[in-house]
C-alpha cells in the first residue's frame, strides 16, 4: 500500500508569502498559521485508517506540486460559458486558479452578499470572521487542515434573515494549470431565509496534474432553507478532495446533492449535524465512474437534536475497471429522541473489472428512533433488459436506458431541470450513447 | 415465564424474582485442580503446557510460532474496548483433576453435575441427546457417543484425544481454516489452545441427532481457549451444538476459542451455539468454515452473556454453488457490549449467502452488528442478503451497525438492510389490556422478535433460549 509523503513546498515560507500576497488581516493570518501547525501535526491518512481503508491513497498524493497562484489566462473556458447560458443559476461567478474571471451576479434581494471569499474578507470582515472555520476546521483531517491554511479564494454567500432569494446562484471553479489549488465556500443562511446554490467544478483538459481541495461550510439558522448542489465534472487530469459540512438549526432544511462524474479521482465527505429540533436534511448523491476513475463518498448524518429528520440516497454506476467507495454513518446522540434517519446506497456494476464497496453504518444511542439503512449492489436487471430488447431496442441501447433510469432516481428528486439535464447528458456521453458530446 | 399471579403492585416483586434467579445462577464451586499454570502468557507457560499434554513436537513448534505472531500483531485497534483485559492476571492453562474422559454419567465429577442441575439442563438432554461432551475447565471429561455412530465411522472426541488417535487426519486439517496469522486472538488461541472437540463425519454419513458439547468455565481468572475442528466429508450431514454457561466471578475472565469447520462437496453442516458466559468474561472467538462445491454451512450464533463479545462467524464459499448462512442473536444488558456479526466470502460462481441478525439492547447495553460480504471477481451469479434488526428497550441502550460490502463481480446481487426500533407501546398496551403484566408483555414481544431464529433451534435449545430471555427481562420494568 502506498504511503503519502509530505509536500516540502508547503511550509511556513509558502504560507507567509500567501498571506502577504492576499493581504490577509491579522486574525486570518493567525488562523492560517494555526492551521499549518495542525497540518504539520496531522499525519497523512494510511490504509489503516478506517475512513481511508478502501481509498487508493496514491491517487490523492500532493507531493511535488506547487501551489496554484493564478491562472494561465483569464478567459472563461468554453465548457463553462456553455453551462452559464444553459444553467438554472442566474447569478453566476467563475473562479479560475483563484481569480474571479467572470461575475454576473444578478441579485435584487436586499442585504444578500454573493461574492468571492477574498473580497468578502475585505468588505464583510465581521461576517466572515464570525463563521469561517466554524463548520470545517483544520481539525477535520489532513486535507482539511491543508485547505484551512492555504485556501486561495472561493465563494461567500450570505442571506440575511427572512430573505428568500428567488433565482438560484452558482459558482464555477475551474483551472488551467497543474499544481495544488485550495478553494473554500462559506454559505450562511440566516433565520427563515431561503436560497439555492450550485457549486460546479469543471475544466477543459490540460496537461499537468491538478489536485483541488475544497471545503464547504454551511450554516443554516432556525427555519432557513438551502438547496445546495456540488457537481464535479473535472477533466481527467484533475483530482478533487472535498469536505462539505453543514450545521442545521431548528426547523431548518438542507437539501444537498453531490455529483461526481469527472476527474481522475474524487473524494467527497458530506456531513450534516442536526443541531436544532425539527431540522431536516435530504442528502442525495450520484456518481458514475468509468475508465479507471476512483470515487470515494463518505457521509455523516449526526443527530445532535431531537425530532430531526435525515434522509440519504447515494446511487452510483461503475464500469471500465473503475472503483467507488460509499461509506456513511448515522450517529444518533443519547438526547436525540424521535429521530428519523434513513440511509440508502445503491450501486450498479457494469463490468467485473470494477469494484464497489459499500459500508452503511449506524451508531444509535437513543431508543425512540426510526432508523434504517439499505445497500444493494448488482448488475443491470436481466429481466428489464430482456423486456426492452423484446420491444426492439438493441442490447446497448437497453443498457443505456436502464443505467440512465437507475441514476435518474436521484435527479428526479431535485427540482433543477437544467442541472438534471446536464447530468443526464454527461452520463449518456460516458455511456457512449451516439450523438451525445460532453465527454472529456 | 414469570408467575402470572404475582402481585404487580408490590414494589419489590420484580427484584425478588430477580434474586431467586441470581441465587440459582451466580455460584462458584470450589476448585480442585491437579495442575494450574502460572498467570500470564510466556514461552515457558506454553512449553509446560505442551509437556503436560504430552504433545508431538510439531504442535509445540506451532504454539511457539503462534506466540511470536501474536506478539508481532498486537491487539486489534478497532471494535470494543479491551483495555481492561490484562493477560498478566489470567491463567492460560488449567487441567481438571480427572484427566481422562469417561463414558458414564456417574463418573462425571459431582461439581459438574451440580452445575448442570442448577442450570436445569441434564434430564432432558441426557435422554434426548445422544452425545454429551462436557468440557469442565480446559479438557473434555465426559463423552458419550452412540455406538452406531462409531460403527459408521463418525469420530466425536475431545480434540486432544482426536490428535493422538487420528494424528494424520488431525494434522492434515488443523489450522488450515484459521492459521495463527489470521488475527491476534486466533494467534493467542493457537499458542495456548486446550480442549475443544474433534468431529469427523465420513463421506455420505448423515447424523440425525445433534452432536453436542457443553462447555463450562470454572476457576477464577482462567482463560479458556478451546479449539474445535470439524470435518464433514463429501455428502455428510450433521448438526453440532455447543453451549456455554459460566458461573460469575470477581475478576475478568477471558475466553478465546477457535472453531474450524471444513465442509466438503455437497456436505451439510450446522453449528449452533448460545453463549451465556457470566458478565465478566471477554468472549473473543474466531469461527470459520470453508465451504466446498454444492455444500451448505449454517451458523446459529446466540450471544447473551459475557462482558464483551467479539464474534463474527464466517463462511468462505470456495466451491461452486456453496451456500452459507448465519443467524445471529445478541442480547446486551447493563455493561455488556455484544459485538457480533458475520462474514461471507464469495469466491466461486453461484455461491449464495444469507445473514439474519437480531439484536436487543437493554439498560446500558450495547449491541453491534459488524459484518463483511465480499464478492470476488469470477464469482458469477453470487447472491448475498443481509438483514439486521435492532430492538432498543431503554433510553440508554445503544446499537450500531457496521456492514462492509465489497463487490468485484458484475453479475452478483448483494443486498443489506437494517432497521432500529424500540418496543412498541401499543403492543405492550394491548397485551396488558389482556391481563399480562408489563414485564410479561415485554418478554413476549422480545420473544416474538427473536422467533425467526428461535424456531431454527432444536426444541430443548429454544426452550433454554426463551428461559434465558425471560431471565434477562426480569426487573426490566420500573
Amino acid at each position: 500500500m502506498a504511503t503519502l509523503v509530505d509536500n516540502t513546498a508547503l511550509g511556513a515560507d509558502a504560507l507567509e508569502a500567501l498571506i502577504t500576497r492576499l493581504g490577509d488581516p491579522a486574525w486570518l493570518a493567525e488562523e492560517r498559521r494555526a492551521a499549518l501547525r495542525t497540518y504539520d501535526a496531522t499525519p497523512f491518512p494510511t490504509a489503516r485508517d478506517e475512513l481511508w481503508r478502501y481509498t487508493q491513497l496514491e491517487r490523492f498524493a500532493i507531493d511535488a506540486l506547487d501551489l496554484v497562484e493564478r491562472p494561465v489566462d483569464a478567459t472563461v473556458p468554453e465548457r463553462i460559458s456553455m453551462r452559464i447560458t444553459d444553467s438554472d443559476a442566474e447569478g453566476v461567478m467563475v473562479l479560475k486558479g483563484g481569480d474571479v474571471v467572470h461575475a454576473d451576479k444578478r441579485i435584487t434581494e436586499a442585504g444578500v452578499v454573493f461574492t468571492d471569499l477574498r473580497t468578502a474578507v475585505r468588505e464583510h470582515e465581521d461576517l466572515v470572521r464570525k463563521h469561517l472555520y466554524g463548520v470545517v476546521s483544520a481539525g477535520h483531517g489532513k486535507y482539511a487542515a491543508l485547505n484551512a491554511a492555504f485556501w486561495a479564494n472561493g465563494t461567500f454567500l450570505y442571506v440575511p434573515k427572512d430573505v428568500e432569494v428567488e433565482l438560484p446562484l452558482g459558482a464555477f471553479t475551474t483551472g488551467d494549470r497543474g499544481g495544488l489549488s485550495n478553494g473554500r465556500t462559506l454559505i450562511v443562511v440566516e433565520r427563515n431565509a431561503k436560497v439555492t446554490f450550485l457549486d460546479e467544478y469543471t475544466s477543459e483538459p490540460f496537461d499537468d496534474r491538478l489536485v483541488n481541495t475544497g471545503a464547504t461550510e454551511i450554516v443554516l439558522g432556525d427555519g432557513a432553507k438551502l438547496r445546495y448542489v456540488s457537481l464535479q465534472n473535472w477533466s481527467r487530469n484533475v483530482v478533487q478532495l472535498n469536505t462539505i459540512r453543514a450545521h442545521i438549526g431548528r426547523d431548518a432544511r438542507l437539501e444537498s446533492l453531490t455529483v461526481s462524474l469527472g476527474g481522475d479521482a474524487a473524494r467527497a465527505q458530506v456531513e450534516v449535524r442536526m443541531d436544532g429540533p425539527g431540522s431536516e436534511s435530504e442528502m442525495l448523491g450520484l456518481y458514475f465512474a468509468d475508465e479507471g476513475q476512483h470515487y470515494n463518498q463518505y457521509t455523516v448524518q449526526h443527530h445532535a437534536a431531537d425530532h430531526a429528520l435525515s434522509d440519504l440516497l447515494f446511487k452510483g454506476a461503475l464500469r471500465d475497471a473503475s472503483s467507488a467507495v460509499y461509506s456513511g454513518v448515522i450517529i444518533v446522540d443519547p438526547k436525540a429522541q424521535k429521530t428519523d434517519a434513513y440511509q440508502t446506497n445503491r450501486n450498479l456494476l457494469l463490468d467485473s473489472e470494477s469494484n464497489a464497496v459499500s459500508i452503511p453504518q449506524l451508531e444509535i444511542k437513543a431508543n425512540d428512533v426510526k432508523c434504517s439503512h439499505g445497500s444493494t449492489t448488482g448488475p443491470v436487471p436481466e429481466d428489464q433488459r430482456f423486456y426492452l430488447m423484446s420491444r426492439g431496442l438493441p442490447p446497448e441501447v437497453a443498457e443505456h436506458v436502464l443505467v440512465t433510469g437507475f441514476l435518474y432516481e436521484v435527479m428526479s428528486r431535485v427540482t433543477l431541470p437544467k442541472v438534471a439535464e446536464y447530468v443526464e447528458r454527461v452520463v449518456q456521453a460516458k455511456l457512449g450513447v451516439p450523438g451525445v458530446r460532453e465527454k472529456l | 415465564m414469570a408467575d402470572m399471579t404475582r402481585p404487580q403492585d408490590h414494589p419489590d416483586a420484580s427484584k425478588l424474582e430477580g434474586m431467586q434467579h441470581t441465587k440459582q445462577y451466580d455460584f462458584a464451586i470450589p476448585e480442585q485442580y491437579a495442575f494450574k499454570s502460572e498467570k500470564g502468557l510466556s514461552k515457558r507457560v506454553i512449553e509446560k503446557l505442551s509437556y503436560y499434554k504430552e504433545e508431538p513436537e510439531w504442535m509445540l513448534k506451532f504454539r511457539l510460532r503462534a506466540l511470536e505472531i501474536a506478539e508481532k500483531k498486537g491487539r486489534p485497534k478497532w471494535g470494543p474496548d479491551l483495555s481492561h483485559l490484562n493477560f498478566d492476571e489470567i491463567y492460560f492453562y488449567i487441567r481438571p483433576q480427572d484427566r481422562k474422559g469417561t463414558n458414564s454419567w456417574d463418573d462425571v465429577p459431582e461439581e459438574v453435575r451440580e452445575t448442570y442441575k442448577r442450570l436445569g439442563i441434564p434430564e432432558a438432554e441426557q435422554k434426548m441427546l445422544a452425545g454429551v461432551g462436557a468440557q469442565y475447565e480446559s479438557e473434555m471429561v465426559y463423552h458419550n457417543l452412540k455406538e452406531e455412530w462409531e460403527k459408521r465411522g463418525v469420530i466425536f472426541l475431545d480434540v486432544e484425544t482426536g490428535m493422538k488417535e487420528h494424528p494424520e487426519l488431525f494434522r492434515e486439517h488443523f489450522a488450515t481454516v484459521i492459521p495463527p496469522e489470521d488475527n491476534y486472538f486466533a494467534a493467542i488461541n493457537s499458542a495456548v489452545w486446550s480442549g475443544g472437540s474433534f468431529v469427523y463425519v465420513p463421506e455420505g454419513v448423515e447424523v440425525d441427532v445433534p452432536l453436542q458439547a457443553y462447555f463450562l468455565i470454572n476457576a477464577q481468572s482462567m482463560g479458556q481457549f478451546e479449539r474445535t475442528l470439524i470435518i464433514g466429508e463429501p455428502g455428510s450431514k450433521f448438526h453440532y451444538i455447543e453451549g456455554c454457561t459460566a458461573p460469575t466471578y470477581n475478576s475478568d475472565s477471558f475466553h478465546s476459542g477457535v472453531i474450524e469447520i471444513i465442509v466438503k462437496d455437497n456436505a451439510n453442516v450446522r453449528y449452533s451455539t448460545i453463549q451465556n458466559w457470566s458478565h465478566n468474561v471477554y468472549n473473543l472467538v474466531t469461527q470459520r468454515a470453508i465451504v466446498h462445491a454444492g455444500a451448505s454451512m449454517g451458523w446459529l450464533d446466540g450471544n447473551l452473556g459475557s462482558k464483551t463479545t467479539m464474534k463474527y462467524p464466517s463462511c468462505y464459499l470456495v466451491g461452486e454453488r456453496a451456500h452459507g448462512e448465519v443467524l445471529s442473536i445478541a442480547f446486551a444488558t447493563d455493561g455488556q457490549h455484544q459485538d457480533a456479526g458475520a462474514k461471507m466470502i464469495h469466491a466461486a460462481p453461484h455461491t449464495t449467502s444469507s445473514v439474519v441478525s437480531k439484536s436487543i439492547s437493554k439498560g446500558t447495553g450495547r449491541s453491534s452488528y459488524r459484518g463483511l460480504v465480499q464478492i470476488h471477481e469470477g464469482a458469477t451469479g453470487a447472491r448475498s442478503n443481509v438483514e439486521c434488526d435492532a430492538l432498543l428497550l431503554d433510553e440508554h441502550a445503544k446499537t450500531d451497525t457496521y456492514p462492509y460490502i465489497e463487490i468485484n463481480e458484475k453479475t452478483a446481487h448483494v443486498g443489506h438492510e437494517a432497521t432500529v426500533s424500540k418496543l412498541n407501546d401499543e403492543q405492550i398496551f394491548y397485551l396488558m389490556s389482556r391481563g399480562l403484566g408489563e414485564a410479561e408483555a415485554m418478554a413476549l414481544i422480545v420473544r416474538g422478535f427473536l422467533d425467526p431464529i428461535a424456531k431454527e433451534l432444536p426444541l430443548e435449545y429454544a426452550v433454554e433460549l426463551n428461559r434465558l430471555i425471560e431471565l434477562e427481562m426480569e426487573g426490566s420494568v420500573g
